[in-house]
């Protein structure tokens, strides 16, 4: 809340934010010191999302060790308070007294009122007891409450209201919500945001815009972005975004962004009263692989492509509207970069999955 | 158990995993007549077909995919350079789709599946027959884009022998060496080949491609070293007037690193294979009816070291088991060949036997192979020549008919104008891979239903001694396609889903020259439609043109061509695209002394770096050979 408060402050006195440079790269924790279930057979770090709280940047470390089928959990999930400018690094353990309460934490977002919350998705079984949504602060960068998640669901995204803690199932197209009071999920049937598809379809995101909740369904063919109501979940407007989509990032004029990682563009949609309205601004170059996150600071755009190690930054009206890629950031080979957290309207962080690292956009830039 | 950072992020990841003649005269030697190339192949008459004599490639360092490209309506998917994996496309059919025979065996990948052309030794092979076109009824269930017949060097019935030595760019070296012999009252060949490549070529590609004339940086290949040793015996015996036995053995032994793409390169990932294929013959004629009964049998394994769904690893270690996949078949077949009066020959075919897989990544499986076909070559009045086919295949508990109808036209038995046309339709049943292969981010899918295929083709073709022009127009239909699609959490599986249709043509010209020049050009068009959404099928390019301009003489040979492949969708929605590619090569030799000579090859002459093949794996700029051979 002191940088949002900051930036109104920077903003309203005509000045431009621009955050301490941070670091090249931050390496993180190897699997030794992540509380591996067995030493013998530590998992990697594996970062993914990220969050800004208390002056510091969260990241989720999913403690992952790769296997000749699929990477299996190692050791609880944990949290990593990072000072980007300084390499600062504070381990949280997300996995309660027995390390198997969370694990495999993907996503982190902060409240309004300062707290941070992350969804737990386990072994993907939908019964194990490391699927959680889990409460964080900031201030003492310790795990606070965390709910469980009923049987037959995975969380997938989270948005966070003033009531309610809403996040979407890995394999239905449903989301549900956490009653931020008591801290348990709601009896109320989880709500539908279908998109049509061929072979699968899940709900790749849920987030907070303004006064409501987004859902992004993804499919093998098609997308769909719903506005539901924060409290009822009630679907309000949908649109149709392009297929396979992986985020959604909300600008500051209301319109929000959306990667589409099937056929490699950006879709830009409005709301409008009751409606949606979506429109393709934007198809990346045939060289631009895995679009996976999309982040905005003001109406700057960033995002990130984890196939090429490619991260991009967007000028939505560059020429009379027309969004152009104005900079653009490799991080080398391997590196598979899969969420980006712009510090201001030219500094970004990436999560290098690939590499174990937290590294800053050297950006080249466009003629 | 993939991270709860959507499953999304790592199934978009996984969609990524998720690619003739100068040779001269030798004393005493008969060489072909340029541009008077055979035709198809016996077993699909009236089918488009392409021969590739590779005694026109002499002086050249080519592999079996190289030489393949040569031919219309034919694909190569390559993952990188010199030695490394490639399969073959047939009109814009996957490498499932495309079966592969060495002297009538088909042969399959450890998986069951595709056969791994950087695994065949070019020096080995008289000629490849490409046939073109839904062929099971002529080939066996599972030709739905056609097939390859990869014909080994005959036995000649005196001593005779050759050696090729050649060393080239990025550490490559190939040496060959084959003896043919009298034997009893047979003859016997034996031919081996050994290759080796660093396969550490630098390549060029912009790291921020989103930027408009962004730089091109210079990387080097690494772990794209690649080792075979092939060899191929042949032994043919007269038992009796009208009676004969073929032995066939073949082998190959090979090790390759796995480099990876040039975005994730996997430095520690390691592969060795084996191959093995026996196959005895026994034919004979008796009152003008011929038959032959055939047994054969075929082994393929193959070990994947340091290799992770996501990247490499370091062999040895718990986390980093060896995957050991082992493939096997044996089969007995009879044919027998009725002629009918003056206008008929019928063939019958009986064959049996049973395939087996068996590996840490599939399990243990096997299921019996069974078929029963007959085929008729029916002479008309008028020029007309009809080839109805039929044939059932029964693959485990996959059972279908294929048919198939080939009509030709002639004005004259030597006008150079022939007219054909042909239909096929036929199945492919799932492969052990396919139905089984569990392994990093590819699970298995045991329900899988057969694919189906049809196809119609008109040809037309004119040849004389003074040109051969010749062109193919297809149209085909895929249903229940099997195709790899994402599968959350974290996975990519196959299933009955795909709709296509391809349709193209196919052009050929072979025109001899004065002065022992040759001209041959190639061009493909392919348009290739998912039928469910409109979009065009990705990695098949719609447009390939191949040039090539060639002298043969007493002392000098040499050669000059062009491939030109134009861009290709990379996904499934039309919006990304595999750029165009222009491949120039040359090669000039002389006869340095007697039987021997020496030649000079370059391999992409502009030393474009910024090649990658489909899978954006790079492949290198330019690279010169040196030849010596001798043939006695």
């Amino acid at each position: 809340m002191k940088k949002l408060a900051l930036l109104a402050l920077i903003a309203a006195c005509g000045g431009k934010y621009q955050a301490p440079p941070p670091l090249a790269s931050i390496p993180l924790p190897d699997g030794s010191q992540l509380k591996p279930y067995n030493p013998a057979e530590p998992g990697q770090a594996r970062p993914q999302g990220m969050a800004q709280a208390a002056g510091r940047v969260y990241v989720t470390l999913s403690n992952q060790r790769d296997t000749s089928t699929f990477p299996v959990n190692a050791g609880p999930g944990f949290l990593i308070a990072i000072v980007p400018d300084t390499g600062e690094k504070t381990l949280i353990d997300l996995g309660g007294t027995d390390g198997h309460r969370c694990q495999n934490p993907g996503f982190v977002r902060a409240s309004a009122d300062g707290y941070l919350y992350s969804p737990c998705s386990g072994n993907f079984s939908g019964s194990d007891t490391a699927r959680a949504i889990v409460e964080v602060n900031p201030l003492s960068n310790a795990v606070t409450r965390r709910a469980a998640i009923p049987d037959g669901r995975v969380p997938n995204g989270v948005a966070v209201t003033t009531r309610k803690i809403w996040t979407g199932d890995a394999y239905t197209t449903t989301v549900f919500s956490i009653d931020r009071s008591t801290f348990t999920a709601d009896a109320a049937a989880p709500i539908a945001v279908d998109c049509p598809k061929q072979v699968f379809s899940y709900v790749a995101d849920v987030m907070t815009i303004g006064d409501d909740v987004y859902a992004l369904c993804a499919s093998d063919i098609s997308g769909a972005l719903y506005r539901l109501d924060p409290d009822s979940g009630a679907v309000k407007a949908q649109t149709t975004v392009g297929p396979n989509p992986t985020e959604l990032a909300g600008l500051d004029d209301g319109r929000i962004v959306v990667v589409n990682a099937g056929d490699n563009t950006l879709s830009l949609v409005t709301p409008s009263g009751a409606t949606l309205t979506s429109q393709k601004v934007l198809t990346f170059s045939s060289q631009t692989a895995a679009l996976q996150d999309v982040r905005a600071f003001g109406r700057t755009v960033f995002t990130v492509a984890s196939g090429s190690n490619t991260a991009q930054r967007i000028d939505l009206d560059h020429f009379y509207g027309v969004p152009k890629v104005v900079a653009e950031a490799n991080f080398g080979p391997g590196a598979g970069p899969y969420n980006i957290l712009p510090l201001d309207d030219t500094q970004a962080i990436v999560t290098n999955r690939g590499t174990n690292t937290i590294a800053a956009a050297s950006w080249v830039f466009a003629q | 158990m993939p991270p709860s950072r959507a499953f999304g992020r790592y199934i978009t990841s996984l969609a990524l995993l998720a690619v003739p003649a100068a040779r001269a005269q030798e004393p005493g030697e008969t060489i072909e007549v340029e541009g008077e190339r055979p035709k198809g192949s016996p077993r699909a008459p009236g089918a488009a077909g392409t021969v590739i004599d590779l005694a026109q490639f002499g002086g050249e360092v080519r592999s079996v995919a190289e030489l393949l490209q040569t031919a219309p309506g034919v694909s190569v998917h390559s993952l990188g350079g010199p030695g490394q994996a490639a399969t073959l496309s047939l009109r814009g059919a996957s490498a499932d789709e495309s079966l592969v025979f060495l002297d009538g065996i088909l042969l399959q990948g450890p998986g069951g599946g595709a056969v791994d052309l950087a695994s065949l030794p070019a020096t080995l092979l008289d000629r490849m027959v490409v046939s073109r076109g839904v062929l099971g009824a002529q080939f066996g269930a599972g030709a739905l884009g056609g097939a390859l017949e990869l014909l080994p060097r005959a036995a000649p019935s005196t001593w005779t022998g050759g050696a090729e030595l050649s060393a080239g760019s990025f550490g490559t070296r190939r040496a060959a060496i084959d003896v043919a012999m009298p034997m009893g009252s047979g003859s016997a060949i034996v031919a081996l080949q050994g290759d080796r490549t660093s396969g550490n070529f630098e390549f060029a590609r912009q790291i921020t491609p989103e930027i408009a004339g962004a730089p091109y940086y210079g990387f080097a290949r690494e772990n794209a070293d690649a080792t075979r040793g092939s060899g191929l015996a042949r032994f043919s015996q007269q038992l009796g007037p009208e009676t004969a036995v073929d032995l066939l053995l073949q082998g190959s032994v090979g090790t390759r690193g796995l480099p990876g793409s040039a975005a994730t390169p996997t430095p520690r990932s390691r592969q060795s294979e084996q191959s093995g294929l026996a196959g005895l013959r026994l034919r004979g004629e008796h009152g003008g009816i011929s038959w032959s009964a055939r047994a054969s049998g075929r082994v393929d394994g193959i070990e994947l070291r340091g290799v992770q769904p996501y990247g490499d690893c370091a062999d040895g270690t718990s986390a980093c088991p060896r995957l050991d996949q082992r493939s096997s078949s044996a089969r007995g077949e009879g044919e027998v060949m009725v002629p009918l009066g003056i206008s008929h020959a019928l063939k019958l075919l009986l064959s049996g036997g049973g395939e087996w897989v068996r590996g840490s990544a599939t399990g243990t499986h096997r299921r019996e192979a069974l078929a029963v076909a007959a085929s008729d070559d029916l002479a008309l009045p008028l020029g007309f020549s009809l080839h109805p086919a039929l044939r059932l295949d029964k693959v485990g508990k996959d059972a279908g008919i294929s048919p198939a109808m080939a009509a030709q036209w002639r004005p004259a038995p030597e006008h150079p104008l022939e007219l054909r046309a042909a239909w096929g339709l036929s199945f492919r049943s799932p492969t052990f891979s396919e139905l089984y292969l569990e392994r990093g981010g590819i699970a298995s899918n045991p329900e899988l239903q057969p694919e189906r295929a049809w196809s119609i083709d008109v040809g037309a073709e004119w040849r004389t001694h003074l040109l051969t022009i010749s062109g193919n127009a297809f149209w085909s239909t895929y249903r229940d396609l099997i195709l790899y699609q994402l599968f959350p959490p974290a996975r990519v599986k196959p299933f009955n889903v795909g709709q296509a249709r391809i349709a193209g043509i196919e052009l050929q010209l072979v025109i001899p020259l004065p002065a022992r020049f040759y001209g041959e050009l190639s061009y493909s068009f392919l348009d290739a439609v998912n039928r469910r959404d409109g979009h065009k099928l990705p990695y098949r390019a719609p447009h390939r043109l191949f040039t090539r301009l060639a002298h043969r003489g007493d002392r000098v040979e040499g050669y000059g061509e062009m491939s030109f492949t134009s861009a290709l969708p990379r996904n499934a929605f039309d919006t990304a695209f595999v750029g165009s590619a222009v491949l120039l090569n040359a090669g000039v030799g002389v006869r340095a002394v007697g039987p021997v000579w020496l030649d000079v090859e370059v391999k992409n002459l502009l030393d474009d770096r910024t090649l990658e093949d489909i899978f954006q794996y790079p492949l290198p700029g330019l690279s010169i050979a040196v030849i010596a051979r001798a043939r006695l």
